[in-house]
């Protein structure tokens, strides 16, 4: 079985014995892999979705939602409102629909996860800068304008609009090579540009002698005696759902959950762990868009998807603004109106510019095993954080008219359609009540947070899951806290510092100090 | 179902000002394929919500009468009135139905080539079967 690659099959059953099993192939997946492997372990991934490459990208949004999206986008999370979870479910996770963003973690939350969280000793400033640095230069993370062919208009007035406001702003931080301009990153991209996890890490991990399973959804972590000892499920074909045979690894050395911050806490639910901390201290950036009408052409679709951002607002407002080039077809199902309204204010598509706030929100939420395999999360943005959103669209509808915006599009249901200059302190105003907004939810962290605090955390400072042996997480779950900037390249060094303590323990209790 | 969810997106989307709609786009295929292969719970949300709009114009409008009977002007009205409604649960139903016709309007190339952009290929569908990849190292714990 090294460097074998197993897909959705009918039959037969499947046995597989590694040294370490991940679950999971997103970006703490993989991450956690590619140490291990590097290390000399035999490491298999066990990945709910399908291996699709550049080539088998869907090109439209409703084959998006089919091949890259769980559950063709249905996840939501719901509290006094229904807010879309946006996820991947496929070989590379989130990294093949995302940005491609690389932000470090923020000197302030390495700070608060030692003096609240206990988590010094472990994930101290040293360690995750190293990491940090490491991740950085192995993915190629460079400034957006250095390597990409446009930039875009939609990026560059952002970054012109909030600079004459006055605000810290700069193109984005991404992991590309050679970006094409085509503003497709949430389609997978189709030039490879996007250093995603299944475009380098997860091969290599396979020429190391580790193996892959997609299309393998994982229902069960067996443990025995207390001691994690493999994971087991059956495939599921990733057109028809049909289940196939059983699948089951038996992993000697240990599992590493890194099945996403919606996975992780309800696999362990369903395991048998309970904890009082499982499934608690979910959060989320929520985040919701403003459009610009602009009197000339600003083609959101050619340039970065995401380009540039600004943190200016971070400490303040627990704010992040940035570009985001959303594809037409959600841009028309997300545009206000119906019938012949809707229609006609479609048309100016092209002279259309769209930036979103996304919120360091205070709300905790939680998630849960639902039925019949599902997952339940309960979420709701605090009023806080509804306040922090109309600072953070009426900031950016300023930004808008300096760049010469005709009008604004808020999105808000009470407010005008289209708003002009004068109408801005209309936003600051607006309803405090998550049913008129349009947030959509797409960094998300908890549920199986660590910490040295039995009562509040899964994950003890030891790395281990309480109660559990030989059992870790490694993904968006651990984290304690929000961040206030994208997330990806945070859980990766989290993640390879817990996978190298993990191999550097192995090697010592089997090799003496 | 399938003839009932085209009449209502056409209904959401219809041609106005020389741009085309889902009045006159090809819906059979899309709708179809998302009725074979979409999930069954994107399914039910899809279907309730098109019924939601098929029997509020009571709702909406104040007439008894299902969305199906009313005239041009009539629906137009109907469908602009449910997509800013105060009922959240009505905004909900359009803000499904709408997910969905803007998926089929936005990805129609007629659409598409009038608002300037190129057509889209189609989806392969297709995903990375078994594989086997030339392993450089066999497995050995570092020393």
């Amino acid at each position: 079985m090294n460097g074998a690659h197993l897909a959705f099959r009918a039959q037969p059953d499947v046995s597989i014995d590694a040294d370490y099993v991940v679950v999971g192939s997103g970006s703490g997946g993989s991450a956690a892999a590619i140490v291990l492997a590097r290390a000399g372990y035999r490491v298999v991934i066990v990945e709910a979705g399908a291996w699709r490459d550049a080539a088998d990208y869907p090109e439209t949004m409703l084959g998006v939602m089919r091949d890259l999206f769980p559950d063709w986008g249905a996840n939501v999370a719901t509290g006094d409102s229904i807010l879309p979870i946006v996820q991947a479910q496929v070989v590379g996770g989130g990294t093949v629909i995302n940005s491609a963003i690389m932000v470090r973690t923020p000197g302030d939350v390495i700070e608060q996860w030692d003096q609240d969280h206990g988590l010094g000793d472990v994930l101290d400033h040293r360690r995750m800068g190293a990491a940090l640095d490491e991740i950085a230069s192995e993915l190629h993370v460079t400034d957006t304008r250095v390597d990409v062919t446009h930039f875009g208009e939609n990026n560059q007035r952002l970054l012109d609009g909030l600079t004459h406001l006055g605000l810290d702003t700069h193109p984005t931080l991404r992991n590309v090579r050679g970006c094409q301009a085509s503003a497709r990153c949430l389609q997978g991209c189709r030039h490879s540009a996007k250093q995603a996890a299944h475009e380098g890490w997860i091969p290599e991990v396979m020429s190391l002698g580790g193996a892959v399973l997609s299309c393998a959804p994982v229902t069960r972590i067996c443990r025995k005696n207390g001691v994690a000892i493999g994971v087991k499920g059956r495939f599921r074909h990733p057109q028809t759902r049909k289940k196939g045979a059983h699948f089951r690894v038996q992993a000697k050395r240990g599992v590493l959950m890194a099945a996403s911050a919606t996975g992780t806490a309800p696999l362990l639910q369903r395991s048998g762990i309970a904890l009082p901390a499982l499934g608690r201290f979910w959060r989320a950036h929520p985040g919701a868009g403003i459009i610009g009408v602009y009197p000339d052409e600003v083609d959101l679709y050619h340039g970065a998807t995401q380009g540039t951002a600004s943190i200016a607002h971070r400490m303040a407002h627990g704010l992040k603004l940035e570009s985001l080039a959303l594809p037409l077809e959600l841009v028309a199902g997300r545009t206000g109106g119906a019938g012949t309204q809707l229609t006609r204010r479609l048309q100016d598509i092209r002279h259309q510019a769209m930036w979103v706030s996304a919120v360091r929100a205070e709300a905790e939420g939680t998630v849960k095993a639902g039925l019949f395999g599902g997952v339940r999360v309960r979420y709701r943005p605090t009023i806080r954080d509804l306040k922090k959103l109309r600072i953070g669209s009426a900031v950016l509808a300023k930004a808008h008219f300096d760049q010469g915006a005709r009008a604004v599009r808020p999105g808000i249901v009470g407010l005008p359609f289209e708003i002009g200059p004068d109408e801005v302190h209309l936003i600051e105003e607006a309803p405090l009540d998550n049913r008129a907004w349009t947030w959509v939810l797409s960094h998300l962290f908890g549920g199986a947070v660590m910490g040295s605090d039995p009562e509040r955390s899964v994950v003890g400072p030891d790395l281990h899951v309480r109660g559990a042996r030989q059992l870790h997480v490694v993904d968006a779950s651990v984290l304690p806290t929000t961040l206030g900037v994208n997330p990806q390249h945070t859980i990766m060094a989290v993640a390879q510092i817990i996978a190298r303590r993990l191999a550097n323990s192995d090697h010592t209790r089997h090799h003496g100090a | 179902m399938v003839v009932l969810l085209k009449w209502v997106l056409a209904a959401l989307f219809p041609s106005v000002d020389g741009l085309i709609g889902l009045d006159s786009a090809n819906l059979s295929a899309p709708l179809q394929r998302l009725s074979k292969e979409a999930t069954l719970t994107f399914r039910l949300g899809l279907y309730l919500s098109a019924f939601a709009f098929i029997f509020s114009p009571i709702v909406t409008l104040g007439w008894p009468l299902p969305a199906l009977w009313l005239g041009r002007s009539a629906l137009d009205r109907h469908a602009r009135a449910m997509a800013g409604h105060r009922w959240y649960l009505m905004r909900q139903a359009m803000l499904m139905l709408k997910t969905v016709g803007g998926a089929i309007w936005g990805a129609d190339p007629a659409v598409r080539g009038q608002l300037g952009y190129a057509p889209y290929g189609h989806d392969p569908g297709t995903f990375r079967s078994d594989h086997r990849v030339d392993v450089v190292s066999q497995p050995q714990v570092n020393p």
